[in-house]
């Protein structure tokens, strides 16, 4: 009789428990039909703090990865590839006229372009907003003070670099062509200098293979 | 006995996978959309002109341009309306934005909206049930970074008696 009700009362737990699971889930998915249904947005966990530090959108995906190849125009006309600087540490950085911390890091990136010259590094500007127009453009680039290649995106390389959800976005491509370091969003110009630092430092060998 | 409990703690653990994947707390996707449309029914008076509101929410941490940004280069919030019959739409009016400056370049003065905000559109509707499409074109940003311009479907639904 003792066995026959302690059977029961397992028999009972384990059917509460289950049934638990089961309302915990229907629950959840009503929560989510409620949520679509009235455009309820979440809200992103570190996005609103950002300014400390670069904006924790994505998780980084290109790191370690072959930084991809591309031929784009300059605002001069001139066809520029990234393979034409291969075997030299290469910061890409995405930007727009209408980003306003692409503006704050860009008067930093000239600086470093300058002061890491002797070690090869280069900087490609490329922008994403190409329907703002050739000429407002290099007039935006010239009131911001860089000298470094200014190149117009064609829809294709941003795609290659996984998509750009978010403005600015810098890939940190080293001497063999790989992708060592990649950001979103405007970091410390500290930490920009560090980047650049590694990405001089990364790779050895002049004959890259891949993108470069 | 002994058989009928190693079931039953066989079953242990499916049911506390059960319990996992109800759990509310798991990690929240990032958002696709930065400012929200609240719906809302409104009723009117048929044959004048009367003044719907359109609340919007941008996400908290986000701003958005103003319609009135203090830039050419800047992308203005801007709502575009389609034509529905039975209804006369005027021009929108836009609430004016509010000085914002990044942290990291305080001199740039920025127009922007943040939080809620309401749009007002006039109109002068027959009577009977009405629903009005349009989009909002938005530009966000944070304190670090920006946002392509994103398009949000509005769907205005009034009834005019």
């Amino acid at each position: 009789m003792k066995r026959s009700g302690l059977l029961g009362v397992m028999i009972v737990g384990v059917a509460l428990m289950l049934w638990a699971g089961w309302h915990n889930l229907r629950e959840r998915r009503l929560a989510m039909e409620r949520a679509q249904e009235n455009h309820v947005v979440l809200v992103p966990d570190k996005a609103g703090d950002a300014g400390q530090g670069t904006t924790d959108i994505e998780q980084p995906h290109m790191r370690g990865k072959v930084a991809p190849a591309f031929t784009l125009t300059d605002l001069e006309g001139k066809k520029v590839s990234l393979s034409d600087y291969k075997g030299r540490p290469v910061l890409v950085n995405f930007w727009a006229t209408w980003c306003g911390p692409c503006k704050v890091e860009m008067p930093w990136f000239e600086e470093f372009q300058k002061q890491y010259a002797a070690q090869g590094f280069q900087i490609l500007g490329l922008t994403d907003d190409v329907e703002a127009g050739k000429d407002t453009i290099t007039k935006v680039a010239h009131r911001i003070g860089v000298s470094y290649p200014i190149l117009l995106t064609d829809g294709k390389v941003q795609a290659a670099y996984g998509g750009l959800d978010v403005l600015p976005m810098s890939f940190y491509v080293n001497r063999n062509g790989v992708v060592v370091e990649e950001t979103a969003g405007l970091g410390s110009k500290d930490e920009i200098e560090a980047h650049i630092k590694k990405t001089i430092a990364s790779g050895t060998a002049p004959t890259a293979v891949g993108g470069q | 006995m002994r058989r009928v409990l190693a079931g039953l703690l066989l079953l242990v653990p499916g049911a506390l996978v059960a319990q996992e994947i109800g759990r509310l707390d798991a990690p929240a996707a990032k958002p696709k959309s930065y400012v929200v449309y609240a719906a809302e029914q409104q009723s009117v008076t048929a044959g004048k002109q009367v003044v719907l509101e359109l609340h919007f929410r941008v996400v908290d941490g986000f701003h958005v341009n103003s319609h009135t940004p203090k830039s050419e280069l800047l992308i203005p919030t801007q709502i575009t309306l389609q034509p529905v019959a039975g209804v006369k739409l005027a021009a929108v009016e836009y609430p004016a934005g509010t000085s914002y400056s990044l942290a990291a370049d305080p001199s740039e003065k920025l127009d922007v909206y943040t939080g809620a905000f309401t749009v007002k559109l006039p109109v002068v509707a027959e009577a009977g049930e009405h629903t009005v499409d349009g989009t909002l074109r938005y530009q966000a940003c944070d304190q670090a970074a920006c946002y392509p311009p994103k398009n949000l479907p509005v769907r205005v639904i009034f009834t005019a008696k």
